[in-house]
């Protein structure tokens, strides 16, 4: 394709590439993107100590933030183990009748919000008490029974949460026959605080960490770009492209993402398998069975996925900065 | 082929490197671009070259003005100016062979495609069997030449030559000319800036002589023989 000849038959690559159909061309493309990647991974293999040191910046980088959201995701699944559990007690008046109170418990049972409702009666409630407390004999003294009739309502999975289930709390306590509830949420939402802030630390502890693996890959391709600064020069005044000179830069930053998300991998694993030993330690203390869940195949994809792209757009920074402000003087 | 209308040059700082210069390089011709060191030849070239914009006038190739060419078609125009400069610009790490190729690869080439043209450009100036070699291990006159290779690989219909023969002697500069000559007789426009005045005496071409910025002579007052 000439621009100032018309019919400058000297092109005959660009007047050969017009009669290429275009599958042919496109085809042509990813042979030429293909050959320059592997160039760039040829060029990386040249300085071999110092493109693993920028790879494995970038994958140490990532592995904090994935081990840390490796413990995230633990907890969470503690957690909530704890959480789908919570019920509201409910405590009646004791002015009821039967029949009212077999009202009410059909009505709760039909109520949406609820999973599952059970009766304690006063009498049940009693024996209950004197059997687990350990109270036996001290409640015989009793001439009657003080304690109110309870239904315990598991509130559906929609409504377990602390919030959800604090308003589903507040509907249940305005019908008539029931005197006031129970959900001890307290120390649920305390531990969603929690988990929280852990959580919110984590992901700024992990942007900042991805932040600084862009400017270490940004400023190394930088370097590189500045050691190549004669050749951009020729390039340029034989007439490349900023694309075609751009290209290799850009396929470095990519080789650095693919063997930094592999690093990032193998450290996580081993970071993982260190702590999951003391991990089974403590929760050998509280007679839990737990087992310390690594990365899945997906979050692997997804890892790999940031480190790749890290690598990609450090070096795009870099690339759009310097190669266009090398010019031939 | 190359056309410079009331040119002129101002470069940041105020230092004014042409004045208002016109000159008209025919389609086909030949010619030397003279004056001392800093009379602004570079200049000129490098305007044709867009290295530079000029601060007043036009310049044209083939009658296309430069000045409406927008910085991503730079590189295009580019692709139809073979540059040959003092200091050849090679790419020391890079063999004779990739060096001549580099042109033909921007362009989209394959290396296959591309062996053939770039042997017939290095039998051209004499170095098909220094192909293999580094430019370090060939002489002044011989990376000057494979600078001539890479310059005309892409058939350009123009060459430009910044001081080719710069640090070489009388009969090296004389086999480059030669060159350039066999280049011109195929129809291809050269224009040649050099302060070599001995090896312009021994010329008959047109040749144009800058002075301070101004076009003192544009070599067409004097009839040639």
């Amino acid at each position: 394709m000439s621009l100032l000849f018309r019919n400058r038959p000297s092109s005959a690559s660009g007047a050969k590439k017009n009669n290429l159909s275009l599958t042919k061309r496109f085809v042509m493309f990813f042979v030429h993107n293909a050959q320059q990647a592997v160039a760039s991974l040829g060029e990386l293999t040249r300085n071999p100590i110092a493109s693993l040191m920028t790879m494995a910046v970038l994958g140490l980088s990532l592995t904090l933030p994935a081990t840390l959201y490796i413990l995230v995701k633990n907890t969470d699944a503690v957690a909530n183990e704890f959480q789908q559990a919570s019920e509201i007690t409910l405590f009646l008046r004791k002015d009821l009748s039967d029949t009212q109170i077999q009202t009410l418990l059909e009505r709760l049972k039909l109520d949406s919000q609820l999973d599952a409702v059970r009766y304690i009666s006063p009498e049940q409630g009693l024996a209950d008490f004197k059997q687990r407390a350990g109270f036996g004999e001290a409640l015989d003294y009793l001439t009657s029974n003080p304690l109110p009739p309870v239904v315990i309502a598991t509130p559906g999975e929609l409504f377990s949460d602390p919030t959800q289930a604090q308003r589903l709390l507040q509907n249940l306590e305005k019908q008539r026959e029931i005197e006031f509830g129970k959900l001890d949420v307290q120390w649920l939402t305390r531990l969603q605080a929690m988990q929280r802030l852990v959580s919110d630390v984590f992901v700024g502890l992990a942007l900042l960490l991805c932040l600084s693996a862009l400017l270490i890959v940004g400023n190394t391709i930088r370097l590189n770009i500045l050691s190549k600064r004669e050749e951009i020069v020729i390039m340029k005044l034989v007439g490349a492209t900023n694309a075609y000179i751009q290209r290799p830069f850009l396929y470095t930053g990519i080789w650095y993402g693919v063997v930094g998300g592999i690093i990032a991998w193998l450290a996580t694993f081993l970071l993982v398998w260190w702590l999951s030993s003391s991990v089974i330690a403590i929760t050998e203390l509280y007679d839990g069975q737990f087992r310390l869940a690594g990365l899945s195949f997906n979050e692997m994809l997804v890892l790999w996925g940031i480190a790749i792209g890290l690598g990609l757009l450090g070096s795009y920074i870099a690339v759009r900065r310097h190669v266009l402000s090398i010019e031939p003087r | 082929m190359i056309k410079f209308d009331n040119v002129s040059k101002t470069y940041a700082g105020g230092h004014q490197a042409l004045r208002q210069v016109n000159m008209h390089l025919q389609p086909g011709e030949m010619a030397f671009l003279t004056g001392h060191s800093g009379a602004g030849k570079s200049t000129m070239l490098k305007l044709i070259s867009l290295m530079e914009r000029p601060t007043a006038g036009h310049v044209f190739i083939n009658g296309h003005d430069l000045n409406r060419i927008k910085p991503g078609q730079v590189p295009y125009v580019r692709r139809d100016i073979g540059m040959i400069f003092q200091d050849h610009r090679l790419l020391m790490d890079k063999t004779v062979f990739d060096n001549v190729a580099l042109p033909l690869l921007i362009e989209g080439y394959s290396i296959q495609e591309a062996r053939k043209r770039v042997q017939a450009a290095l039998d051209k100036v004499g170095l098909l069997s220094k192909e293999r070699h580094y430019p370090v291990m060939l002489s002044g006159g011989e990376q000057q030449r494979v600078g001539i290779a890479r310059a005309v690989v892409t058939k350009p219909p123009l060459l430009l030559a910044d001081e080719p023969t710069g640090n070489l002697d009388p009969k090296l500069s004389m086999d480059i000319i030669r060159l350039f000559e066999e280049f011109n007789a195929v129809g291809v426009s050269v224009l040649i800036a050099t302060h070599d005045l001995g090896l312009i005496a021994r010329l008959r071409y047109r040749t144009l002589t800058l002075k301070e910025g101004t076009m003192v002579d544009d070599g067409l007052q004097e009839p040639v023989v």
